[in-house]
Order: structure tokens, then sequence, then C-alpha cells
């Protein structure tokens, strides 16, 4: 929810730029996309969709994760030195190492979780257990590894959505907004590339 | 009449392209920015 925020903000910067340099807005080039459709699909399944994420077992869904983010950090390497994938390659790399670490699954803390729902629903939560259909796992602070990369920071009290994220989710938001606010970037990169290869291609 | 035909045609399949562009890089982005983040929502904890 909160990183679909970031992608809605990118793409109405993304428009309020174009139509102050009186242009089309350009797509972001990317290549090999196919990757990300393939390897959010566990994901999909697994953590998104209704229908589907109560029907996978807790060591499925974990390997599903740990799949998924090992396929989209292969797109974001490939796509590398685009604008904001770069930034965003940073911070998938965060979570996929304190996943990695934690058997599959973001570690949660039991004060973070307080800071999100009531005292009365955080008793009824068991440590080491998945919370809900979420990609979380709560843990004792010192049973986490890298806790600093875990779900740690929640928004101040007066905002009233509640949520916690992690270092790795901070740098995935900033990558995807200027991703799509500055795409001409990626554009200009690639038709830079391609001249690259055809100069060379010439020798 | 033909001319102004034509020309809309041409208009209407500029802004469906511009369209389904625009959806697509949206979508492709989300799905990645879904997939990579690992944040958490109160809403659905103990569900």
């Amino acid at each position: 929810m909160i990183l679909g925020l970031a992608v809605i903000a990118g793409v109405l910067a993304g428009l309020f730029f174009a139509r102050w340099n009186k242009e089309t807005w350009q797509p972001p080039a990317l290549r090999h996309i196919w990757l990300v459709v393939v390897f959010f699909l566990p994901q999909l399944f697994a953590f998104y969709l209704p229908a589907t994420q109560n029907l996978f077992p807790a060591p499925l869904a974990a390997a599903s994760l740990v799949i998924s983010q090992l396929g989209l950090l292969t797109f974001c390497i490939l796509n590398w030195r685009r604008a904001g994938i770069s930034i965003l390659t940073i911070g998938l790399l965060l979570n996929f190492v304190v996943i990695l670490a934690n058997g599959g699954w973001m570690p949660i803390s039991p004060e973070t979780v307080a800071q999100l729902v009531t005292p009365d629903a955080a008793l009824h939560l068991e440590p080491g257990k998945r919370l809900g259909a979420s990609k979380d796992i709560l843990l004792a602070a010192d049973a986490i590894v890298f806790p600093w990369l875990a779900d740690r920071f929640a928004p101040p009290d007066w905002i009233p959505y509640r949520f916690a994220f992690s270092v790795g989710d901070i740098f995935i938001g900033a990558g995807a907004f200027i991703l799509l606010a500055f795409p001409k970037q990626n554009t200009a990169f690639l038709q830079k590339e391609s001249t690259h290869h055809a100069n060379q291609s010439n020798f | 009449m033909k001319n102004l035909t034509a020309h809309l045609a041409s208009a209407v399949s500029k802004i469906q392209k511009q369209h389904v562009q625009f959806v697509l890089a949206a979508l492709v982005v989300l799905m990645l920015v879904l997939g990579a983040g690992a944040p958490v929502d109160g809403g659905g904890i103990g569900h």
C-alpha cells in the first residue's frame, strides 16, 4: 500500500514534469520486463491474492518470496544503470539480505508491532509465526539477524494509517519515484547506449 | 470529411498507444516495487 503511493506519486510527478516541458510522458526504457511479470507471480499468489494467500504453507510462502526476489534482483541488475533502478536495487538487496538471513521472512519485533496494533491484538500474536498474510515474521528483537535492516520503522503517531517499513523499503520507494518521475533520463541513456553499440560495430 | 476522419483516427490511435504504454509502465513498476518491498500494514496483522 505505502509503496503503491510512491508509484502513484512518481507517475503524477512524471506527468507534471512532462507537461511543464511541453513534452509527452515517455515510459521508462527497461529491458527484460518479462522477468518482473514472471517473478512477481509467486508473490502475487502467496501474499497478495486473498483467494490464495492463506493456501500457502509457511515454508512454501518463504521459498516463493526468496525465489521471487532473486528473479527481481536479476532484473534490477540487468537494468542497473537506469535512473532510479540503481537506488531500487540497493533497497531490494538490503531487504533480500535480511529476509534470507531470517529464514525467508522479513523480521519484525514485538516492540515495532506494538506501534501498529492495539495491545489486545498484540497479545494474540505468537513469536516465530507469520503476521497475517504478510511477508513478516514476529521475532524477539535479540533473535533478529541484521536488526537494522528489518521492518523497524513506523510513521509518527499522528498518522492514522499504521505500517512498519525497513531501510530497504525507503530505497525502493525513492527508486520507483525517480524511475517514473524522470523517465526521460532512461530513454536518453538507452539512446546513448545504442549509439555506443552502433559505433563499436562500425569498427 | 475523409481527411477529418483520418486525422481523428490517427489522434485516437496515438492517445490509445500512449495510454497503453502509460498503464503498462506503471503496472510493471508497481509489480517490481510490491515484489521488492516488504512493509507490513497494521490492518493486516492478526487476520
